[in-house]
Formats: C-alpha cells, structure tokens, sequence
C-alpha cells in the first residue's frame, strides 16, 4: 500500500491553516480533512471575538448584567485554564486584558495618556470575574478575549480527533501552533521551522517535532523607543503599557495550549524573567530578544540563513 | 539530529510545579481529554443475525420434533450527539424464532433420560424491543439514565437503569457504577390447554462497580464486580414440571486484560468471570480474542471461549412427576452441569464513513468438557452457529 502525504490549507481563526497526514485513499483523506476541519470551524465559530454571534460575543455582550451568562463544560475548562495561566503568570496572562487594545494604536504611533491607561486598568483583571456554579458574571466595561488559548487548544483538538480517526502519521498547523496528530513514517519527528520575526522568509529556529506539540508568541513589528525606553507591542495588564520583554518566543510541551500558554507568559514577562521562567520549567524553546539574540535549547538554532522552502518536507 | 522533546519525559525541576499547574488544566480541556465528551459524530448501525441451534440427535429424542431454536435478530442502533453536553442513544431489536425446547424428559429404557420437545409445530414467536439512553458529559465523569421496553407474544419486560463513570489520575483511573432494575411479565400460550400458569411476573435489581485501570501505553486492566436479586416466578412455564426457588441471588466478578503489541500492530484481550448464585450454580468463564490490524483497512479477531458451570442443588435430568409440586426440581439444561466450548473469527471493515462487521461462532455444550463433577449429565445440550452482519454508517 502506498501512503501519500496528504495537505489540506485553509484560512481559519485569522491565520494560515494546514493539516497534513497519510492517507493511501484520496476519498478517506478528504472525509478526515473534512471532519478535522469541521471541528476548526466549531471552535471558531464558537470562541471568535470577532464573530458577533459567537458564543464568546454573547458572553462579553452580558458584560455588566448580574444574570451572567451559563457556561457549558469546554467553555469552563477554557476559563479554569486560564485562570491557571493567571495565577502561574502572576497575572500578567489575563484573559481580560483585550480592552487595553481600544487605546493602543501601534499604527498611528500616538502613546495614550496615563488617564486613559488608568481608567482602562479598572476593567482588568481576571480576579474581578465571578462565577456562579456554572455562570460567569462579567462586570460592566470588562471584555475576554481567549487568544493565546483558544488556536492553540484547536490544534490539540484537531489532533486529538485525527488520532481517533485512525490517522497515524499526521501534523495540524493553526497559524503556526502546532500539534502532531502522529510521526512520520518509522517515528521520525515532524520538521518545523519557525518563522523570523524580521521576516524575508528566514528561519529563526527549527524543531524537530515527535509528539505533543509547539506555539509561539511573537511580536511581529519592530520594538519602538519611547522616552530612552525600548517596548514592544504586546501589553500589560497590570500597568496597561506595552512590555519590555522578549521580541519571539516558541515553546514545545506535551500539548500545544500548554506550549501556548508557556510562550504566551514568556513574552509578557519583562526579558531576563522570561527567559528565566523557560530555563526553569525545563522545557524546548526557543527565543529572541529585543536585540535580535536567538538562543534557547532543544532547537536548532544555527545563525545561517536557511529558507523556508527547503523545511518543507515532500 | 533529531531531539525529543517531551516535557514529562524530563526529571522534575524547580519549576515543574508551575508546568504541572498548566498542564493538568490544558488536559482537563475536553478537546484534548479523551473521556466525557459527546461523541463528535453520530453513528447509525444496523446488525443482522442468525442463530441456528444444530438438531437434537434420535439418540436423545427418539421421537416428535428434533428441530430446535433458529432465531433471526435485526438490530438497529443510533448514537448521536444532542447538544454541548449531551448524548442519545437508541436502539431498536426484532427478534423472530421458530422451533422447538425441550417441554418434559423421561427415563429411557437404558436410563438415560429422552428429550421430548414441546409442540408437534413446534414454537413460533418474535420479540421487539426499543430502548433508550441519554447521557450527560460533565468535566469529568458521564451519567448515564435509560430504559427499555421489550415485548413478546408471551412475555413482557420493561427495565430502567442509571450509570455513571469517573475519572481519575489525570484519565489513568475510571470508575464506573450502575444500578438497574426490570420488571418482568410472563403470560404463557395455550395456558388453558396445557394446564399452565396463565400470568406471573419477575423483578431483578441489579448493581455494578468496576474499575479500569490504564497500566502503560500498551495494557489496560480492568475488574469488575456486580449482584442481581431476581424475585418472583422464576420458574419455566412451558415445561411439564418445573419448579424452582422464588428468589434468586447471583454474584459475578470480572476481569479483563488488554494489551497492545506494537509491533505485530495487535492487540490481545483476556477476560475472566466468575458467577455464584444461590440455586447452587457456580461458574468460570475464560475467554480471549486477538485484534490482528492488517493494514489500515481490516482487522481480524479470533477468539476462543471456554464455560463450565456446576448443577443447581434442584437440577435432575428426569422429570420426577411423584414429587410434590411444592419441592424444587427443573430439567433445564441450563440447570445442569457442563462444560461448553466456542469459537470464532469476526472481521471488521472500515471504508470511509462506513465499517462493515461480520461474526461467527460456533458453541457446543457438553457434560464432557465440564470443570465439576457431572453426576446428572444433561439432556438436550445445545450446539449452535452463529453468524451476524453489521453496518456502521459515521455523518
């Protein structure tokens, strides 16, 4: 029998999508791809902040209102994952911080003022929800948003489902978190390269990836200096500015929401801690400073410039 | 240069806690959990059966009918879930029979007893059944409640049950208990003619606890203990004489083992029974069946059972019609005490949305593969072949 590696791309969750996995029949594999990309479209249809009629717009839209709103069992899991997150980050990772994003517009270049961050600070928090058996109650201003979760618990998902299938060699790519449905043939790891933040299709860093599975968080655009300080573009909850953190950050655990939620804290955290926490936890990673210094451990992270195109295996 | 990369696999350092902390939520997340989700699809399956039990030898039934059951079951099955948390299931049988079972035994001139077969046209019944179940999935644990009706043209079941299941150690341990319960009613044909009973009924209350433990990648373990307190007429309306205790205590403890070998691509499961009950019937059941994977399109079981059974304290293979009605005797041959043997080979294949399963079996009984001692060798053991045909649709 001659297995075939099979890629199905798609656009989902904002992001450059892919499946890949072996499958000798060309009608199984699209009946798989059609049922792993149906639980893509559930999770997004579901947790998109920027669908109106997601679950997840319903329950910012009851923000203020003491009825609260009635969580199934995957959404207070997500939140129990978050809080999680909250607490190890020492509530830097809140899923509540969204709304510092209606001051900070990077484009325009314009740093609000310290009143408007202040009046914001006030609708932050993790600590501010209350939940009642199994009702959240959102107070009024306040808004969730589950990036940095919700991709990187769809990959697994996905995965999970393609193993339950029968798919045995297979990789799920949601906009660059990834998770291993299986290895490759004779349990070779998958190849995955990771994206320069500067971009021109270099490669930061690659992985060869077994099992579990790898997210990353980066700040895509350059660090900008404000008053002799460098920031980047990714905020913080507590003091409502941008963080003086790591520049990219790329994690690989067990599964890919806990890889998520490790980078996604490695970056808010101000750059030696953060680099200090991945040095501890023990995991693969790999970052770059705000300096462009690439280092970590567990990656391949030779300086010479290697393209993309060549990562890509046939 | 390929790297491995798993963060378990690692010693704990300091900052394990903080990882355990992420992942013992991230596992907890139903998409990645395996357990106590709605299935993702629904399954509508449709199963066809034949039960053929082989003829009564002349040398036990030297006269009237030798033909016994021949029994064809359609089986409809729908698993679908309902909502985020919830699950259905429902299924729907129909069962017809036509032939024969042993109505009296006599003494033969040898003393052997002879097996007289009831009605010269023999049995013709059918039986359906609708049962239904809904589940519902917590974060971790699944509670299930269903019932069922079942009629037949001389029989009556209506049951009722509650399960649910657990699991701990991030997934490692399940834990499932259930309690059950039927109520039974049994209003024979041709009661007048014959002199039967003309209506009595039956309840059983039944519990179950079982433990299942996955051990590595590769093995599962599992135990499991449950008791059935039967109340009622418990006796065989369409026999000559049959009398039996009014109360019925039967206690079964399981065990099953299961083990993956790689790299045959197969899988072995050996399970265990053993059953007591209070009419002195005491069993052991040993059965095991190899998953033989052939590639990713058929799989290949065989499997292989051995039974052997101890008599009831009231069995006795001649019908004693001196004895008063009020002592306890039954002829039944599943009263008795005997050793059977089956075995058989299934297939199961998948084509897409559809898998297509099919079984045989062949069973034979006989006092001479029995475990006890068989001072009362019975009459009327059963040999019978078994053939099923099922298809599974996945939308």
């Amino acid at each position: 029998m001659d297995a075939a590696l099979r890629s199905f791309p798609f656009q989902a969750m904002g992001s450059f999508c892919e499946i890949r996995f072996l499958e000798p029949s060309r009608i199984e594999a699209r009946a798989n791809a059609r049922k792993m990309l149906a639980e893509v479209n559930r999770l997004e249809q579901k947790y998109s902040r920027y669908n109106p009629a997601s679950f997840l717009s319903e329950i910012n839209a009851m923000a203020g209102n003491n009825l609260g709103t009635k969580l199934d069992t995957e959404t207070r899991t997500i939140f129990n994952h978050a809080l999680s997150c909250y607490e190890q980050s020492d509530g830097l990772f809140d899923i509540t911080a969204g709304v510092l994003r209606r001051i900070w517009d990077f484009s325009s270049g314009k740093v609000p003022s310290q009143t408007e961050v202040d009046r914001l600070l006030s609708h932050i928090g993790f600590h501010k929800l209350q939940f009642s058996k199994s009702r959240l109650i959102l107070p009024a201003g306040m808004e969730i948003d589950f990036g940095g979760i919700v991709k990187e618990y769809a990959a697994d998902s996905v995965a999970r489902l393609g193993r339950s299938l029968g798919i045995e060699c297979g990789l799920v790519n949601l906009g660059g978190d990834f998770a291993v449905i299986g290895p490759l043939p004779v349990n070779r790891p998958w190849p995955i390269g990771i994206i320069h933040p500067e971009g021109d299709r270099n490669l930061m860093a690659r992985l060869m990836l077994e099992q579990g599975g790898l997210a990353s968080s980066g700040d895509y655009e350059r660090c900008f200096v404000h008053q002799g300080k460098r920031y980047s573009h990714i905020l913080n909850p507590k003091t409502g500015w941008p963080c003086d953190g790591l520049r990219a950050v790329s994690v690989s655990a067990d599964t890919c929401t806990v890889a998520g939620s490790i980078a996604t804290i490695a970056m808010l955290k101000p750059e030696q801690q953060g680099i200090a926490l991945l040095e501890e936890l023990g995991v693969d990673h790999t970052y770059m400073t705000c300096d462009e210094q690439i280092s970590g451990r567990g990656f391949i992270t030779d300086s010479s410039a290697e393209k993309i195109a060549d990562q890509i295996p046939s | 240069m390929t790297r491995k990369n798993t963060a378990t696999g690692r010693k704990s350092g300091p900052g394990s806690k903080k990882l355990l902390a992420l992942s013992t939520t991230a596992l907890a997340l139903p998409g990645i959990a395996a357990a106590d989700a709605p299935p993702p699809f629904s399954t509508l399956s449709y199963k066809f059966t034949n039960y053929q039990e082989d003829d009564i030898s002349r040398r036990e039934a030297p006269f009237g009918e030798r033909e016994r059951y021949d029994i064809d079951v359609h089986q409809l099955r729908l698993i679908t879930p309902t909502g985020r948390n919830t699950s259905l299931q429902i299924d729907g049988n129909q069962e017809s029979m036509s032939g024969a079972s042993p109505w009296f035994n006599i003494a033969g001139a040898d003393g052997d007893p002879i097996v007289n077969l009831s009605g010269a046209s023999g049995i013709r019944d059918s039986r359906r059944e609708l049962s239904i179940a809904g589940s519902y999935y917590f974060d971790n644990a699944t509670l299930s409640a269903s019932t069922g009706y079942s009629v037949e043209d001389d029989y009556r079941s209506r049951y009722y049950g509650l399960s649910g299941q657990t699991n701990l150690h991030q997934d490692l341990t399940t834990i499932a208990a259930g309690i059950s319960y039927a109520d039974d009613e049994i209003f024979p044909t041709d009661a007048e003619l014959f002199n039967r009973v003309t209506k009595e009924s039956k309840f059983s209350t039944s519990a179950f606890v079982s433990i299942s433990q996955i051990i590595n990648q590769t093995s599962t373990l599992q135990a499991a203990l449950s008791i059935t307190e039967q109340t009622g007429f418990l006796s065989d309306p369409y026999k000559l004489r049959d009398v039996r205790p009014e109360q019925r205590t039967q206690l079964a403890l399981s065990s099953s083992y299961r083990h993956f070998f790689v790299s045959e691509d197969a899988a072995l499961h050996i399970n265990y029974r053993y059953y007591h009950d209070d009419f002195g019937i005491s069993s052991h059941t040993l059965d095991s069946s190899w998953y033989q994977n052939l590639g990713n399109s058929l799989q290949l079981i065989p499997h292989l059972r051995y039974y052997s059974q101890s008599a009831a304290d009231f069995y006795s293979n001649v019908d004693n019609f001196v004895l008063p009605v009020t002592e306890n005797q039954s002829s039944d041959y599943r009263l008795s005490a005997y050793g059977a043997v089956s075995g058989g080979i299934n297939l199961v294949a998948p084509f897409g949305d559809w898998l297509i399963s099919l079984n045989t079996e062949r069973y034979i009984a006989n006092e001479k593969y029995s475990a006890y001692d068989v001072t009362q060798p019975g009459a009327g053991l059963v040999r019978y072949f078994r053939v099923s045909l099922g298809i599974d649709y996945t939308f």
